[in-house]
């Protein structure tokens, strides 16, 4: 029998929890450096615009201005934001396409970067922004995908660098603003598929351009030491990527730079992206001085990349009256916005989240990444899943309906099982599956057979719906994934961790640090986690894709397993016995067939350092590859009520039901679904990014009119956690990071449709799409 | 423009400083102070929360208040409220419930609740809703943020 775990699945408190609530933690905004000069950004008013002229003297002569850089001082080399793209080994290749300079004489958005100052502080850097002077070439725009593909739209980009699978971009040259096309290897005959249905359901949806919107705006320092070495604070979530992308732009060895992290006032995909860091790096080096580059919000939501796959994303699915699904077609023109960022990734990444949830006996998939002058659309937590989930489930509830089977019977009788293939391919094979108990447990929960298809009257209606999901923990094998991390005992008997994963809001290193714990036979109290800095850490690729638990978990795992058997080596010698009699618990070695014979750890972690005899640092490390990346699993259950004179939804209650596999800390585990599910909800119905159609400005620039949620938008929510252990999980764990936002959207458009019969195919639904639904749905029934 | 020397008090220490008038008492607490507990999440534009302090024990939005609105009044931000080393209950609430993800938004959060109980000392949820809707959270989705305070008010209640 397995022993008891100790320090795994407790609900332990946030390892930097009294520095958070006393107002000690740093955030790269609070740091403020000897001589530190403020940087900031000149923003494109043009949404197409060449750049003929820019005079600079008026703001180079305001007393405390330090420098002013334009296109003239960026490196000519293209690059791109998306750091996924250097996520590669041979054989896989990223489909990122290097499309931007630092600054260009070219500005292809509302917002787009033109210049930046550095200056004594941020109201000088301000000022001297205003005096710069731009003579504008304003071009025809584009805001439109499918206007952007024709032969006489604007052209956005001439040449741009592919990138190439074996890690360097190669020349390309874009036609009709189609950056990529990429289409999946087909499963089975779809054609003979949707012969073989006796239904074809095909929708159409539009998504949202959703704001990750932390509240901590973009903040970076740049500070080049005296033999030239670059120390870099950036939010990032992918440090070392960072370090090799900005050592790319600058054509700098990455040993050269220090790529550090303080805590992050959320990020949320945001710090999947080099943005304009290199601006920063600029400044740095024409003062010479240490530059912070700060951004306001109206900035951030203006030049940071969005939520992607905005565009119609189209799913066709054949079926048969038994319920079979016999093909599934899914064509996704993504509206990339300036420059590609993560627009065809995360379309790679839509069209094959669904893999390892329902079973079909023929698939195929492709996604066109289209140029406009929109803002790019970057990485956002649940990377595309969000935006398939909220066309597909609706089509499950279609077909459900075409056949005369109930949603949830129609769902359970696809559900892929233990051994199917995994998301990327029969090689990768399911190894845990709680997806039918995630639905029993939410229908009994939210009263499904009491509320569901219960027609009625009157101006206040309400139905029920459900989303089902499937992600992924960690990117393995679309991407490679790698972590390290090191394991050092203490004289105490306590240790330090030192790991990458981002600091931002997750609370990783707890949860990190329970598994020390466990593996180590100490307490939560006694590991210390070194974290920020790639000169005091080893490689890491970070924290995205839901891999922080899973892949960053067992790393740590077998690092504190080798510490762990180092120790007891030594305790060995020192007792006479053979390792393998030896344990460890609450900091005491013992001999496991007599408990009574014991040694402190500590006298033997001390020993090794303080002797006459051998000296041992006591050390465990590993650099770790996952060989697959289980999915979690995840329905929601709404009840809404519709109110047919003004269009409003609300949420009554929602039921979310995840298998994330066995919880490493159930309350961080609760804690992603319950804010995943205010983001999600968000995205359903009240997060609404406007843009002036006419001139590609962005109209919401802050929370008055780009609303996120507050308490009091917050419904009757219940979790349920279905605990199947994974077996290729640190403790049974798999990720849980991003299932949280992704089927809130979906699921309320189910139970919109269970209250009020129309389907709502555009996201946010807000009021005025819910009337004009209804509108239509009273014509055409009369 | 044209300073004027002032006189604040904050955390109970006493500070002499030369403000314009324009200066905000965000600007004051982190720029002048170096008091950077207190946060900027918009654009003093009041839309936030993650600024809030106490004056007197009112919560004010500091980034829309202007500093020489402050002189001579107690002012109490997230690095002032332990006492002797000893956390606030609503401080201690946080960490024990979960209430805290990235911790931007938590020093304004904290210091609305601990406003909330002081005029309140036994909200109901929907008082606590009301009372934090203000202070935007982007992590937690508010539930253990609720939960926390719920549980400071019995807390504080035994006198704790």
């Amino acid at each position: 029998m397995k022993p008891e775990l100790s320090v795994v699945g407790k609900r332990l408190p946030d390892i930097s929890g009294v520095e958070k609530v006393s107002g000690a933690v740093r955030f790269i905004s609070d740091i403020s450096l000897p001589g530190m000069l403020i940087g900031k950004v000149l923003h494109s008013p043009y949404a197409h615009a060449g750049i003929s002229q820019i005079d600079t003297s008026e703001a180079e002569k305001l007393r405390g201005v330090k420098a002013v850089i334009t296109y003239k001082d960026s490196p000519q080399k293209q690059f791109t934001g998306t750091l996924m793209n250097l996520q590669c080994v041979e054989g896989i290749e990223a489909f990122g396409v290097y499309d931007r300079l630092v600054l260009e004489d070219k500005v292809r958005y509302v917002g787009d970067a033109v210049a930046a100052v550095a200056a004594i502080d941020e109201r000088t850097a301000e000022e001297a922004i205003g005096l710069i002077k731009v003579k504008y070439e304003p071009l025809p725009a584009v805001f439109d995908e499918m206007e952007a593909m024709k032969n006489d739209a604007p052209k956005i980009h001439g040449r741009v660098q592919k990138r190439q699978a074996d890690g360097f971009p190669g020349e390309a040259i874009v036609e009709k603003n189609i950056a990529v096309h990429v289409a999946h290897k087909p499963i089975g005959d779809v054609e003979q598929g949707f012969r073989d249905a006796d239904y074809i359901i095909e929708e159409s949806a539009y998504t949202s351009k959703q704001r990750q919107s932390p509240l901590e705006t973009f903040h970076c320092i740049a500070i080049f030491d005296a033999i030239g070495k670059l120390t870099l604070w950036t939010q990032t979530q992918l440090p070392y990527l960072t370090r090799r992308m900005i050592a790319y732009i600058f054509d700098m060895p990455e040993g050269m730079i220090r790529v550090r992290n303080e805590y992050t006032g959320g990020a949320f995909g945001l710090g999947l992206a080099v943005s304009r860091e290199p601006i920063c790096i600029l400044l740095a080096k024409k003062t010479g001085r240490p530059v912070k580059l700060i951004y306001t919000r109206p900035e951030d939501f203006v030049d940071r990349p969005t939520r992607s796959c905005v565009g119609p994303y189209t799913i066709k699915m054949g079926v048969k009256k038994d319920g079979t699904i016999t093909a599934v077609e899914r064509k996704v023109i993504a509206n990339s916005g300036a420059y590609v960022e993560c627009s065809a990734l995360s379309g790679l990444i839509a069209t094959s989240v669904a893999n390892p949830l329902y079973r079909r006996d023929s698939y195929k998939a492709e996604i066109d990444a289209v140029y406009t002058n929109k803002l790019s659309c970057g990485a956002m937590r649940g990377f595309g899943n969000p935006e398939e989930t909220f066309i597909r489930e609706q089509v499950m509830d279609e077909a459900a309906e075409k056949i005369g089977m109930d949603p949830l019977e129609f769902r359970l009788k696809n559900l892929c099982q233990i051994g199917d293939p995994g998301t990327f391919g029969p090689e990768f094979p399911l190894t845990s599956i709680a997806m039918a108990d995630c639905i029993k447990a939410g229908a009994e929960k939210i009263g499904w057979k009491e509320k569901r298809g219960k027609k009625q009257q009157g101006t206040r209606r309400r139905g029920v719906g459900v989303s089902c999901m499937a992600h992924n923990s960690g990117a393995y094998p679309a991407h490679a994934e790698i972590s390290n991390a090191i394991i050092k005992f203490n004289e105490d008997a306590s240790v330090t961790l030192t790991v990458f994963p981002a600091s931002i809001g997750t609370l990783a290193f707890g949860t990190l640090a329970q598994i020390a714990a466990e593996e180590l036979g100490l307490s939560y109290e006694d590991v210390h986690v070194v974290w920020g800095d790639t000169d005091a850490t080893a490689f890491e690729i970070g924290s995205h894709a839901s891999r922080t638990t899973y892949i960053i978990g067992n790393t740590v795992q077998r690092a504190a397993a080798e510490a762990k058997k180092k120790l007891l080596k030594r305790a060995a010698t020192k007792l006479g016995v053979s390792p393998e009699e030896l344990d460890i618990r609450n900091k005491k070695i013992f001999v496991k067939s007599k408990p009574e014979k014991i040694i402190s750890a500590a006298e033997i972690t001390k020993e090794g350092l303080y002797t006459r005899g051998d000296v041992e640092q006591i050390t465990g490390t590993c650099s770790f590859r996952p060989s697959t990346s289980p999915p979690p699993y995840q329905a929601v259950f709404t009840e809404v009520e519709v109110d047919t004179e003004t269009g409003e939804v609300e949420v009554v209650k929602m039921v979310v039901v995840n298998d994330s596999g066995i919880s490493i800390n159930p309350m961080v585990v609760e804690g992603q679904l319950e804010g995943g599910a205010a983001q999600g909800l968000g995205y359903a119905l009240w997060e609404h990014p406007v843009m002036d159609n006419r001139t590609g400005e962005v109209l919401t620039t802050d929370f008055d009119t780009y609303k996120i949620a507050s308490t009091l938008d917050i419904p009757e929510m219940e979790l349920i956690l279905i605990e199947q252990p994974e077996p290729t999980g640190p403790f049974g764990a798999k990720g849980v990071g991003e299932p949280g936002c992704v089927n809130q959207a979906a699921s309320v458009a189910n139970a919109i449709y269970d209250a009020v019969g129309i389907r709502i195919l555009e996201l946010p639904m807000t009021p005025e799409k819910v009337l004009k639904e209804l509108k239509q749905n009273q014509n055409a029934s009369k | 423009m044209k300073k004027e020397l002032a006189t604040f008090i904050v955390n109970g220490e006493q500070y002499e400083e030369a403000i314009t008038p324009n200066m905000t008492l965000l600007e004051l607490l982190r720029e002048r102070l170096g008091i950077t507990g207190t946060k900027q999440g918009c654009t003093g534009s009041g839309n936030c929360g993650a600024c809030t302090v106490l004056v007197d024990g009112n919560p004010v939005l500091s980034c829309l208040t202007l500093a020489a609105t402050v002189r001579g009044q107690n002012i109490t931000t997230i690095e002032g409220l332990a006492k002797d080393n000893v956390l606030d209950p609503v401080q201690k609430a946080f960490i024990d419930y979960g209430a805290i993800q990235c911790g931007f938004c938590t020093p304004g959060m904290v210091l609305s609740a601990r406003a909330l109980l002081n005029r309140n000392p036994n909200p109901t949820k929907a008082e606590i809703k009301e009372a934090l809707a203000g202070n935007l959270c982007r992590c937690t989705g508010y539930v253990k943020i609720v939960d926390a305070v719920l549980a400071a008010a019995k807390n504080s209640g035994k006198g704790g």
